[in-house]
């Protein structure tokens, strides 16, 4: 970032209206970004794991007895070891292990990005409102938030399971969501009560904006890359307590999820004959939330120049 | 009497709080699909005893006066009877309560330690081979999966080296041997908590260390280190006794915040080691239907939660007298 200055600078000036200013920041944060050695390790695992998900709709088409859930190969009815066959082994009834963890791949991501996506959507717009209108409206919405924030959301998902029977993959989603968006409201609702001090928020006011346009259209833009912040630490969660609900035995029972393959590998006894199948789901949560958590970490070094002046000292 | 007043407020909002979550559970467990009735009352009971017990839960009462029902059945511990068990739920949780606190507290006590302790030595090294080791490592630790981490300690702690039980908090033989001595029976327990303590440890040092780090990078721009290596004092007496103790507030603070986390993943712990605590009782209760146990072990949990809390403010309060409350 401190290569040469100067060629910045100009290039900016050459251009005279900066039409997309949005895809400028980017372009300065990737510049920042590409610098962190945490950032550079956590995109490529991310990168891998892409693969690995849009992998996962291959091998049914190669042979039905690919198929994650149902494919069960003829000639094999207990777990054995990695073969030429099956790469990874089987399971005990005889389905493919590698074909179940590419599978897992995809609902990891897609539990991990549709619940942070809802909770960060939740927790901005609540945080923005709590901020901007203050007085009974903040406190209650903030109490709420303390409220949720106490209370351990794998354990509750888990009582409404008990309560409402087998939830699918969507209803678990859904309460990831609704119990995780509390943290972020906090950093939110900060973050808005300093910016509705600014002197820009003063002049939409005098112009006769209404609250729904300061908000949205003034207030929005400056928190935005906080709340994308915050969701990368928002899919580690998500992916986390899907994953540790689906290992307990309450996951979807009609997806495969790398949770529920730790929770066969228990339930049948296999944990000390098949580490063949016991070590790769487990690798594969533990390096996914990793990856997003360093996602996270180096996107917090663009977004705060606090912490990015220090590196750059060095 | 600042400290106490605030004290005090923080008590009622927990109250508060936790009224709000007795009335929650209420709700849900009346308004779930199917019959109250069948959820609150042992199938296998005969008929005397199941209206015996309908009539002391209200639950042939209306709505409104089931809830009075309800609060003065939880304040005077009727949970009801387990259906697996067969005892009363208040007598199984409250035999569980000592177990989870023990492993419970012992790890927050000892992840919170170390981490701070790490979290130090980490800043103190920043831009080092021992930094940059010690965050990736923190990292790494702090995202493992919880589960998988314990029956990886189980399969080569417990399995392939047999240093440790595989499971369980005690071996029944030395338990039931009437010659065994106190400090045999505390070597044992401690014995069967290593392996649980040391998978909590793994995945909470992580988090306080990173939070140390940066909390220590933080104070030490502040003006009085400053004037404190102007004075000439020794980098250990800046770093022990002016930085770290201001630098450590913050790592308090995510204690309390954190403490929500820690439980679930404390239940998922002894659900694995088969610790028989409050969070392995409700993972056992919900699987099996049994719902009375299931509301009594969550609620046990939720006073642990709430109270757990409290103790952070407290400490909180006095450890940094700045604070106006």
């Amino acid at each position: 970032m401190t290569v040469n200055p100067s060629t910045q600078t100009s290039k900016i000036s050459v251009r005279p209206s900066k039409r997309f200013p949005t895809i400028e920041r980017l372009k300065e944060g990737w510049t920042i970004y590409k610098e962190n050695l945490i950032g550079k390790i956590g995109l490529t695992l991310l990168v891998i794991f892409a693969l690995m998900a849009v992998c996962s709709f291959f091998p049914p088409l190669i042979d039905p007895m690919y198929h994650p859930m149902t494919g069960v190969d003829p000639q094999i009815s207990h777990s054995t070891g990695p073969s030429w066959r099956h790469w990874l082994g089987t399971d005990f009834i005889g389905r493919d292990i590698l074909c179940q963890l590419l599978a897992g791949a995809r609902i990891a991501f897609m539990v991990g990005i549709s619940a942070a996506f809802m909770s960060i959507f939740l927790g901005t717009i609540i945080g923005m409102i709590a901020g901007y209108a203050g007085k009974i409206a903040d406190t209650l919405l903030m109490r709420l938030a303390d409220m949720i924030m106490v209370m351990p959301t794998l354990l509750v998902v888990l009582i409404l399971s008990s309560l409402f029977g087998q939830l699918n993959i969507w209803t678990i989603v859904l309460l990831i969501a609704l119990f995780r968006w509390p943290g972020v409201s906090r950093v939110i609702r900060a973050q808005t009560l300093s910016l509705k001090e600014r002197p820009f928020i003063e002049a939409a006011k005098v112009t006769g904006a209404s609250h729904f346009r300061i908000i949205f259209r003034h207030i929005m833009p400056n928190v935005l890359p906080l709340s994308l912040l915050y969701m990368t630490f928002r899919v580690t969660s998500a992916i986390i307590i899907e994953a540790a609900l689906a290992f307990l035995g309450f996951g979807d029972p009609s997806t495969v999820s790398w949770g529920m393959m730790l929770q066969w590998v228990w339930k049948t006894g296999h944990m000390f004959q098949a580490p063949y199948w016991l070590l790769p789901p487990g690798i594969c949560i533990s390096l996914l939330t990793l990856s997003f958590y360093m996602l996270g970490r180096a996107m917090e070094e663009v977004l705060d120049p606090r912490l990015r002046k220090e590196v750059a000292q060095e | 009497m600042e400290v106490r007043k605030f004290i005090l407020k923080r008590f009622i909002e927990i109250f508060i709080i936790f009224f709000v979550i007795l009335t929650i559970l209420f709700l849900l467990f009346r308004l779930a699909p199917g019959d109250p009735v069948t959820r609150m009352v042992d199938p296998t009971l005969t008929p005397e005893d199941a209206q015996h017990l309908i009539a002391q839960l209200g639950l042939d009462q209306p709505m409104g006066l089931q809830y009075l029902y309800y609060i003065k059945n939880f304040f005077t511990g009727n949970f009801g009877n387990s259906f697996h068990y067969g005892v009363t739920v208040f007598s199984i949780i409250w035999s569980r309560l000592p177990n989870t606190i023990i492993l419970f507290t012992t790890s927050i006590l000892l992840s919170a330690f170390v981490g701070i302790f790490l979290g130090k030595i980490a800043s103190w090294q920043k831009g080092t081979k021992t930094d940059t080791w010690m965050t990736l490592g923190a990292l790494a630790c702090h995202t493992l999966f919880l589960p998988w981490l314990a029956m990886l300690m189980i399969w080569i702690f417990g399995f392939k080296i047999g240093w440790f039980p595989l499971n369980g908090m005690i071996s029944p033989e030395i338990w039931m041997d009437p010659s065994s001595g106190l400090w045999l029976k505390i070597l044992d327990v401690i014995h069967h908590m290593v392996l649980p303590l040391a998978t909590l440890f793994s995945i909470h040092f992580g988090s306080y260390l990173l939070l140390m780090r940066s909390s220590m990078l933080d104070t030490l721009k502040e003006d009085y280190i400053l004037t404190a290596r102007a004075k000439g004092l020794e980098e250990k007496t800046i770093r022990n006794k002016h930085a770290a103790p201001n630098a450590a507030l913050p790592v308090v603070t995510s204690v309390g915040i954190s403490l929500a986390f820690s439980l679930s993943g404390g239940a998922l712990t002894e659900t694995v080691f088969s610790w028989p605590g409050i969070g392995r009782e409700l993972v056992f209760a919900v699987s099996n239907s049994d719902y009375p146990l299931a509301q009594g072990s969550f609620l046990l949990i939720a006073i642990v939660v709430l109270t757990a809390n409290l103790v952070v403010d407290v400490l909180y309060a006095y450890l940094d007298p700045r604070i106006k409350y």
